[in-house]
């Protein structure tokens, strides 16, 4: 049995009486495209920080690459990357210097650094805006920018929080090639998105967080079979019977965090409701 | 990309980063930064020009009154401890390196909003490297050592340590040595402090409680009144403050400064003198040890915004909050053929509601009324002319009224999209933030006048009073054209109520703070000839026949640029959506 290279066991995070991330137990192994996913305010960016330890848990345990998060967090920091919400980018540097900044922080020599500096801005189509300051960059470049930082390093877990949001279709082009390259060298991804064609496209494994609890894990294949047994179990109650063809994801998600019955309570209005719009 | 290698083994095999390769990291990082920050966008044309000019007379300003602040404590420091020593009061020294911690620190804690607008990066953010913790505590101690507190503070101590050696010159070496470790001492403690407030500052309600009792803190100074609360002897007038600090001398030795004075003047006896430094190394330990606490919770990662808790406060049920009765009624009856328009009612309570909830700034409004009343009750400002006195308490109510005046934008940040969308008139959006902000400075000015001739001490004559209401119309409306102007050429996004050390703490730039005081204490100044024409010829009424005119120009000038803010504003969306709309 390898080694996973993402183990959480029970792990929960407390915000005073809120549980954002309620007794997690996610396995991820070693290799996989990864997909986290879940609605808005599930838990997604809170599990993401505690994995990548920016945020203590409350209680529980995390494992990275086999080494306890909490124990050994400058050793495991260097083998992974992280792409986090905000992007935490430090604007008044130029790209060129941000890079060689990141580099040297993980260790790089001078040489490494700059030679991996040059061929992922050429790659990230950076190079020609050497001279302007990170803070005068689109977001799309931003995003670019911060996916090669999480890079330079050679991580062997890269995580991502939404590195899609509001990235244009090239810049995405980009993105999705940089993360298939990883994946055939055997890094694992752990991705959280609301674009849930390009989850469905890239990952090979998912899972779904809702209200702070794990509801689905495994393959596509296998949510799509616990997506019908819940359908099922749907139709007894009175639902309506899932269709014979081949679900999309985001069919899978919706039948999953029940968005129609409690998450979403617009599923379910009447029609004359917001009657105004034309 | 060849170097990107699958995981084939587990955290631990890896060389370590040597700490110099990232400690001189983050040094070039401060360093690209600083530069960077220099070579920023220049404006072209005009407001180039503006931008030399006004660049030259804030050097004109700020830099002689900055080197009279770092001159006169490091000049004052070495000679006061030339002095304890030459002049046989060794105890002094204690006092004098108790006065520069307290200054240190006090000057620490007020330059959060200037260390904020200079600060470019969180600190706090190099957590997610891969950083041990003693390498981040290194760093957090480094980091920020180039403050001016911390700056003239160890220059302070430089010159004490340099006034000691002139003194007594066998008393170099451990002059020096104990100042090097008594610099260290303090720059914990500036640690400790900030990085402890920073946390509870976090708290939104701890916030409030902070700028409250910040405010009480320069009341209760005010209170103080050094000179004039008099011992019992007749006749003698000294300081209850000063007795105070001299029957408590004795206590004084207990704290760092003293083991630092003590660790010197004993020098001589190198076992005494070794338990006093031990009891400074202690107090430097126990400050390092304190902020290493916070330090450590930073690193193992803490989440400090509120919103989650809150939203977990929040009731579920009830989705849309219904407005408040009164305010509702108020802005259906003006959008029925009310004085104002929809848009301007709807913008007033968007504004309303926005100063209503901050409680920060509801104390900061507050403040300036709290030292018109101070200084209407000492006897020392109530002897000033009343008629001067009153342009004057008003003149200082209207600094940080106006102040808002020169970024009306600035807390909308990207929200400024919405104006620009919605098919309303940015005049309308203009005028509802110019008639909140006018709506504020006249209720203070209005409370500050009622004070002033209530506790005034002679009656104000009514010319007085008139050529202050010309004069302050007269400001009012000039600022109002100005900082309108201003708010649509050099947007500054902020978030209102910010006290954390973050960029975007301080509603206005240097230019516009620059501005506002040159307004006032220009307008002030023509006061003066003014005054004394009327009092030379004997026109009591002069004063309000020049500021009259001079009211209503400004006036006219106002309703110029209002009627010009559409085209303005329009003209400067690019400005806007560069300094407000950017993350």
């Amino acid at each position: 049995m390898t080694t996973p290279a993402i183990d959480t066991t029970a792990l929960t995070r407390r915000f005073g009486d809120f549980i954002a991330v309620d007794n997690v137990n996610l396995r991820v192994e070693a290799g996989q495209f990864f997909g986290f996913l879940g609605p808005n305010g599930a838990g997604k960016s809170t599990t993401i920080k505690m994995l990548t330890g920016l945020l203590a848990p409350t209680s529980g345990s995390i494992r990275i690459l086999g080494g306890d998060l909490q124990a050994n967090s400058a050793e495991i920091k260097r083998q992974i990357g992280v792409v986090p919400e905000g992007l935490a980018l430090f604007g008044r540097l130029t790209a060129d210097e941000y890079l060689q900044f990141v580099g040297r922080m993980y260790g790089l020599d001078r040489a490494t650094t700059l030679s991996r500096t040059r061929e992922l801005l050429e790659f990230m189509q950076l190079a020609g805006e050497q001279k302007k300051l990170i803070t005068d960059f689109s977001h799309g470049m931003q995003k670019k920018l911060a996916l090669a930082a999480a890079v330079i390093h050679g991580p062997k877990v890269l995580f991502l929080d939404e590195p899609f949001e509001g990235v244009d279709a090239v810049a995405a082009g980009t993105l999705k090639a940089m993360l298939l390259r990883m994946i055939s060298r055997g890094v694992t991804i752990f991705l959280t998105s609301h674009v849930l064609e390009i989850v469905e496209r890239l990952c090979t494994h998912i899972a779904i967080i809702h209200r702070g609890r794990l509801v689905a894990q495994g393959s596509l294949d296998e949510l799509r079979a616990g997506a019908a047994r819940i359908a099922q179990a749907g139709i007894q109650e009175g639902g309506a019977p899932p269709s014979e063809e081949k679900r999309s994801l985001e069919q899978i998600f919706l039948e999953i965090v029940g968005a129609d019955r409690e998450g979403n309570p617009a599923a379910t209005a009447p029609e004359q409701e917001l009657s105004w719009l034309s | 990309m060849a170097e990107l290698t699958g995981p084939q083994s587990g955290p631990g095999s890896m060389p370590p980063i040597p700490a110099s390769v990232q400690l001189l990291a983050v040094a070039w990082l401060r360093w690209r930064i600083f530069v960077n920050g220099m070579n920023r966008k220049r404006p072209k044309g005009t407001r180039q020009v503006a931008g030399v000019v006004f660049a030259i007379l804030l050097r004109l300003i700020v830099w002689p009154m900055l080197a009279t602040l770092v001159v006169a404590p490091v000049a004052g420091s070495g000679f006061f401890a030339w002095m304890a020593i030459s002049h046989g009061h060794p105890q002094r020294l204690a006092s004098l390196l108790l006065g520069i911690t307290l200054l240190w620190q006090f000057v620490s804690i007020n330059g959060l909003s200037i260390a904020a607008t200079i600060q470019s990066f969180d600190p706090a953010s190099l957590v997610r490297f891969p950083l041990r913790f003693g390498r981040y505590f290194v760093l957090r101690s480094l980091l920020g050592l180039m403050t001016p507190s911390t700056i003239v503070g160890c220059l302070a101590l430089l010159a004490a340590a340099v006034g000691i050696c002139v003194a007594d010159a066998s008393l170099a070496l451990p002059a020096l040595v104990v100042m090097a470790v008594y610099a260290l001492m303090n720059i914990y403690l500036t640690r400790m402090i900030g990085a402890w407030m920073d946390r509870w500052l976090a708290n939104r309600r701890f916030r409030e409680i902070f700028s409250m009792l910040m405010a009480l803190f320069a009341v209760s100074i005010q209170f103080l009144n050094l000179h004039r609360i008099s011992t019992r002897a007749p006749g003698v007038r000294t300081s209850w403050l000063l007795n105070v600090l001299h029957s408590s001398g004795s206590y004084l030795y207990w704290l760092p400064s003293g083991f630092a004075a003590q660790t010197i003047l004993l020098a001589k006896h190198p076992l005494a003198a070794s338990v006093q430094f031990a009891g400074l190394l202690a107090s430097t330990a126990l400050f390092a040890a304190v902020f290493a606490i916070r330090l450590h919770k930073q690193f193992l990662g803490e989440y400090l915004s509120e919103g989650v808790s809150r939203r977990a406060q929040a009731p579920s049920a009830p989705r849309v909050k219904a407005p408040e009765p009164q305010f509702a009624a108020r802005s259906a009856s003006v959008a029925s053929g009310g004085i104002l328009s929809p848009v301007v009612a709807a913008c007033l309570r968007k504004e309303w509601l926005i100063l209503t909830s901050n409680g920060t700034q509801l104390i900061g409004l507050l403040t300036p009324l709290i030292f018109v009343v101070i200084f209407s009750m000492n006897r020392a400002f109530s002897s000033f002319s009343s008629k001067y006195f009153l342009p004057a308490a008003i003149a200082y109510v209207l600094i940080a009224a106006v102040s808002s005046l020169y970024n009306i934008f600035g807390a909308d940040g990207s929200g400024v999209q919405l104006y620009l969308l919605a098919p309303v008139r940015m005049l309308d959006v203009v005028l509802a933030k110019n008639l909140m902000s006018l709506a504020i400075i006249i209720v203070q000015v209005t409370v500050a006048w009622t004070i002033i001739c209530m506790l005034a001490r002679t009656p104000i004559p009514v010319s007085a009073q008139i050529s202050t209401v010309f004069w302050t119309i007269f400001v009012v409306a000039l600022n109002l054209s100005i900082g309108t102007l201003r708010s649509i050429q050099a947007p500054r996004k902020f978030v209102p109520g910010q006290t954390r050390q973050v960029r975007g703490a301080t509603p206005t730039n240097r230019t516009s703070s620059l501005l506002v005081l040159g307004v006032l204490f220009g307008t002030m100044l023509l006061q003066v000839p003014i005054g004394y024409a009327s009092s030379y010829f004997g026109v009591p009424w002069l004063a309000a026949w020049i500021f009259g005119p001079l009211a209503v120009a400004a006036v006219f000038a106002y309703a110029f640029m209002l009627r010009n803010a559409e085209r303005l504003i329009l003209a400067a969306r690019d400005v806007f959506a560069e300094e407000l709309c950017k993350a």
